[in-house]
């Protein structure tokens, strides 16, 4: 399954990179989390709840990031498990780009998803990826767009 | 006799005997819902087993943690490999001479394996359980490509068959090989191929489906252990083959274990293996000393229990200029799973694919099937048909459409012209069979004239003129259909499974009032044989079919056989009613002849009773033959009057039929509509007309939903995308159209009364005709091959993919 989209966050380029990095706005904007843990610099601990069709379950995750492009952009991968319900990896490339006050926001995200989601959920794990996706970026915008103003 | 006697046809008719449409007498119980499933028994301090099933298709697996679930109230056991192993049980032998994991030893090779099995006090406690157990699993490369199974990179699925060149049906060629078998003479077919005028090659793709029936498989075990019996109910088509596998494998001696096949809904196939959650039960029942029950979800029987098809055939047809089929050349890719499980006949291990030269007079012909480890479920089972013989019939009834395509010829003139001759049986074909009756020609015609092919041709040719001038966007296609099926395996000399020999039973007591009882090896799933084999024991033995108990499935009682499937019970089981009831003719004309004091020889029979010949007032019928067998000393005769028969055949039947399905296609939503669809069966003698036509419709429902959606899909890291009935083609009256049927009767000359069987027939003709009918609404663009199922999107792409879309 494939994912892109592009997000306008009313900050400039720096700030919304660092919010990216901050695993307290990241808790509150993923919908679901109940835990975000910052091992380090790059690497992440996650756990989420969420809720596919008929499925629900708890995910437990790892999200490492590649920085190297900071702050024009940053890849990250990850993959999760939710026991019974499933499985999934993936990655995403983000990509930043300064317009001055606002920053546009670029991804392009991929998924594999196994098990009792997969099955289930195929019709529907598309439209729920967006519009979890959707969700993300709306909080995130928010959260980041006022940090400012 | 006297005035008041009813005359022969009358007393006869009584009888409701061969060629009744005696109404089935399975029907009050199941119509008042007091039908008696797996899922229907229950017994006291019973339990509950399910599976903690894997998520992957391929993972190695590090570790299985079961306290958790364990700690949880009303969980009594959770058994992993590791517990079976002891007894020797983690592994089973399949049907067809290979080994299945019954709890994955190590590794997971289909997505929906057997990991763990749970025991519980009821199933909701059980499904918390599962949740519970924690599995951890390191990803493995998947393989679901049956076509790049043996390329020389392909991951190694079958690690126990590391260094194993050779299995159960001879050389392995690569570590995901699982046979190689031929038929034919392939020199010879190349030969003919290379000298040909026309020659066609095509890829025929037979989709991985599965039987679905409504009832899942499932099972319950009871171990006494004071007095050592096993009892073990179930969803099985073949309940002796469990009991002896079964005994084989626990090491219970086979008296010891009572199998029991209570009422089943619909098998088709699906029901004949062995699944590990039979073994589960009877050991969880062993190891609690208490009854366990295992029935199965909906998603998990798409997901694990036995498949149907996936077959990619290969092949190439030759011809003369004037359509004279001179060659046939075929090669399939058989993917058989994580596991070879089919359940064919040892000596078959790609099942009776070799009648593929069909209703054909082919002269040269080779057939070479190659088989497969994939990670996908275990199976390959005859969904609604003999062994392989709808992938034969579908490759083959493709392969002519595709060479009168070439040939510019009509598609059913083809046909005739190559048609094996009535005076031409008993036909060897080139790939070895003997064809013992049949004549194509009439039935053909009677077809074509019923549905008035010519003038639906003049229409279709109308309608492309009318499309193309953009007054319409449907397109009508003629699907036709001629099939030979091969069924009643079979003769023990060359039919055998796990060495048992595929020979029938039947038992019958004649009680003193002259009602009876009859049992038998098979089990029906629905076929109503409770009705169809008292009819033929009320022609045998003069006793009427609504006096005469029908029993099967209890193997304490009934005699051994090989049970339900391929449609082999009215050729084989059937066969061996009517042998049985003529034993007891034969001692109840003994005894007639001592109570009417004549000879044996100056009695004939007469429906239901003997008569002295010439003196027709003189006679015994069966009811007072019956009795006097019990209360009379008859010098040189045991008292009572019971047979048993077990019927090795001489040969296998060969049913036909010819299909005609003529269907409207919108090209721009890709959906059809069944204008007519023309269904004529030979199935030799009928036994019970209105069971036959309910056979013809629910055989060409299910062929309809195989052809028109249904399939088992994976994607690439072997997920099962169509796990559940949302995603799973299943038709519902809504979809199911209008069929017409109609029949010749050509009697098989080596059955005592003439059957051949036909539950099967209309699966195996049907789906060619179905698919054929959408191939031909397209051919006039120049569609040559498109695979099934033909669902509506993928329809709607073929439209797409020549242009139509662009045109309108």
């Amino acid at each position: 399954m494939e994912l892109s989209d592009e997000i306008e966050i009313n900050a400039p380029q720096e700030l919304v990179y660092q919010a990216l990095n901050d695993p307290e706005i990241l808790r509150q904007c993923i919908p679901g989390c109940e835990e975000l843990i910052k091992h380090s610099d790059t690497e992440l601990e996650a756990i989420v709840v969420l809720k596919i069709g008929p499925v629900k379950a708890r995910f437990s995750g790892n999200v490492t990031l590649d920085t190297a492009g900071a702050p024009d952009g940053f890849s990250l991968s990850g993959q999760g498990n939710g026991g019974k319900a499933g499985h999934a990896k993936g990655g995403a490339d983000v990509t930043l780009e300064n317009k001055g006050d606002v920053t546009v926001l670029r991804y392009t995200a991929k998924a594999e998803i196994g098990g009792k989601l997969a099955q289930l959920g195929s019709r529907l794990i598309a439209g729920t990826a967006k519009r979890l996706a959707a969700k993300f970026f709306k909080k995130f915008a928010d959260i980041v767009g006022t940090v400012d103003a | 006799m006297n005035d008041l006697t009813p005359d022969s046809a009358a007393r006869a008719a009584k009888l409701k005997g061969l060629g009744c449409s005696r109404k089935r007498v399975e029907d009050v119980r199941f119509t008042q819902g007091k039908g008696n499933y797996v899922d229907d028994i229950k017994l006291p301090d019973m339990l509950f087993g399910d599976f903690v099933r894997s998520p992957y298709a391929h993972a190695r697996i590090k570790s299985i943690n079961i306290d958790a679930a364990m700690a949880l109230p009303g969980v009594i056991a959770v058994l992993t490999a590791k517990d079976l192993e002891p007894l020797g049980l983690h592994w089973m032998p399949t049907l067809a001479g290979d080994k299945q994991m019954v709890l994955a030893d190590g590794k997971v090779l289909f997505q929906g394996q057997e990991v763990a099995f749970v025991i519980a006090e009821d199933r909701y406690i059980n499904a918390d359980a599962i949740e519970l157990v924690e599995v951890e699993y390191e990803e493995l490369p998947v393989l679901t490509d049956a076509n790049k199974a043996m390329d020389a990179d392909a991951v190694v699925l079958r690690e126990d068959l590391a260094g194993q060149t050779s299995g159960a049906h001879g050389e392995r060629r690569h570590h995901n090989h699982i046979f190689r078998w031929e038929a034919g003479d392939e020199a010879a077919t190349n030969e003919v191929l290379e000298a040909a005028d026309v020659v066609v090659e095509e890829t025929v793709y037979y989709h991985r489906t599965h039987p679905c029936p409504l009832e899942t498989c499932g099972s319950v075990a009871s171990m006494d252990k004071t007095t050592g019996k096993l009892t073990l109910w179930g969803t099985f088509q073949a309940p002796h083959v469990v009991r002896t596998v079964a005994s084989l494998i626990s090491g219970i001696e086979e008296h010891n274990i009572r199998v029991i096949s209570p009422d089943i809904g619909g098998g088709f196939g699906n029901k004949v293996g062995v699944y590990p959650g039979y073994v589960c039960s009877i050991v969880a029942s062993i190891v609690t000393g208490r009854p366990v029950k295992w029935v199965e979800d909906r998603m998990d029987n798409l997901m694990a229990t036995a498949f149907a098809r996936d077959y990619w055939m290969k092949g190439k047809i030759s011809a003369t200029k004037e359509g004279k089929i001179t060659g046939l050349h075929c090669h399939v890719v058989a993917d058989h799973g994580a596991f070879d499980a089919c359940a064919d006949p040892t000596k078959f291990p790609a099942g009776f694919m070799s009648i593929c030269t069909g209703s054909y007079d082919i002269p040269t012909a080779w057939l070479g099937v190659d088989g497969v480890y994939t990670n996908k479920a275990p199976g390959g089972v005859s969904y609604r048909c003999s062994f392989r013989v709808t992938e034969a019939a579908y490759f083959i009834e493709r392969m002519i459409e595709v060479l009168a395509i070439e040939l510019g010829m009509d598609a059913a003139e083809l046909r005739a012209k190559n048609f094996i001759a009535k005076d031409q049986f008993p036909y060897e074909s080139a790939l070895g069979w003997e064809y013992d009756s049949g004549d194509y020609h009439t039935a053909w015609t009677k077809a074509l004239k019923a549905v008035g092919y010519d003038d639906l041709r003049a229409e279709q040719a109308e309608r492309i003129e009318a499309f193309k001038r953009g007054e319409t966007r449907k397109l009508l296609g003629i699907g036709l259909s001629h099939f030979t099926e091969i069924v009643g395996a079979g003769p023990v000399k060359n039919c055998d499974i796990l060495g048992m020999g595929m020979f029938d039973s039947c038992e019958i007591r004649i009680h003193p009032t002259g009602s009876a009882v009859a049992r038998f090896g098979t089990i029906s799933q629905g076929q109503g044989h409770a009705t169809t084999f008292a009819q033929i024991l009320a022609s045998e033995i003069g006793i009427a079919a609504d006096s005469i108990t029908v029993e099967e499935g209890d193997t304490d009682t009934a005699p051994y056989g090989l049970g339900t499937y391929g449609s082999r019970t009215t050729p084989v089981a059937g066969a061996a009613a009517a042998m049985a009831g003529r034993k007891i003719r034969a001692k109840a004309q003994m005894i007639a002849a001592y109570l009417l004091e004549v000879h044996d020889g100056d009695l004939e029979w007469d429906v239901d009773r003997f008569v002295v010949k010439g003196a027709p007032e003189q006679f015994k019928t069966m009811t007072e033959i019956a009795y006097a067998s019990y209360n009379q000393a008859i010098p040189g005769l045991e008292p009572g009057l019971e047979a048993v028969s077990y019927y090795d055949p001489p040969n296998m039947t060969y049913p036909f039929g010819a299909y005609i399905c003529v269907m409207e296609i919108d090209v721009d939503t890709g959906t059809h509509e069944i204008r007519q669809f023309y269904a004529l069966d030979d199935c030799g003698t009928r036994i019970n007309p209105m069971i036959i036509e309910g056979q013809i419709h629910g055989g060409l429902t299910e062929a309809l939903a195989i052809a028109m959606g249904q399939e088992i899909a994976y994607d690439d890291i072997g997920n099962v995308k169509t796990g559940t009935l949302m995603d799973f083609f299943l038709p519902t009256a809504w979809e199911t159209p209008t069929y017409t049927t109609d029949f010749t009767e050509t009697p098989s000359p080596h059955h005592p009364i003439g059957a051949k069987g036909v539950g099967e027939s209309p699966n195996v003709g049907g789906v060619p005709a179905f698919s054929n009918a959408v191939h031909d609404a397209f051919r006039p663009f120049g569609l040559k091959q498109a695979h099934m199922p033909h669902d509506h999107w993928r329809v709607w792409k073929i439209a797409n993919d020549l242009g139509l879309h662009t045109q309108g």
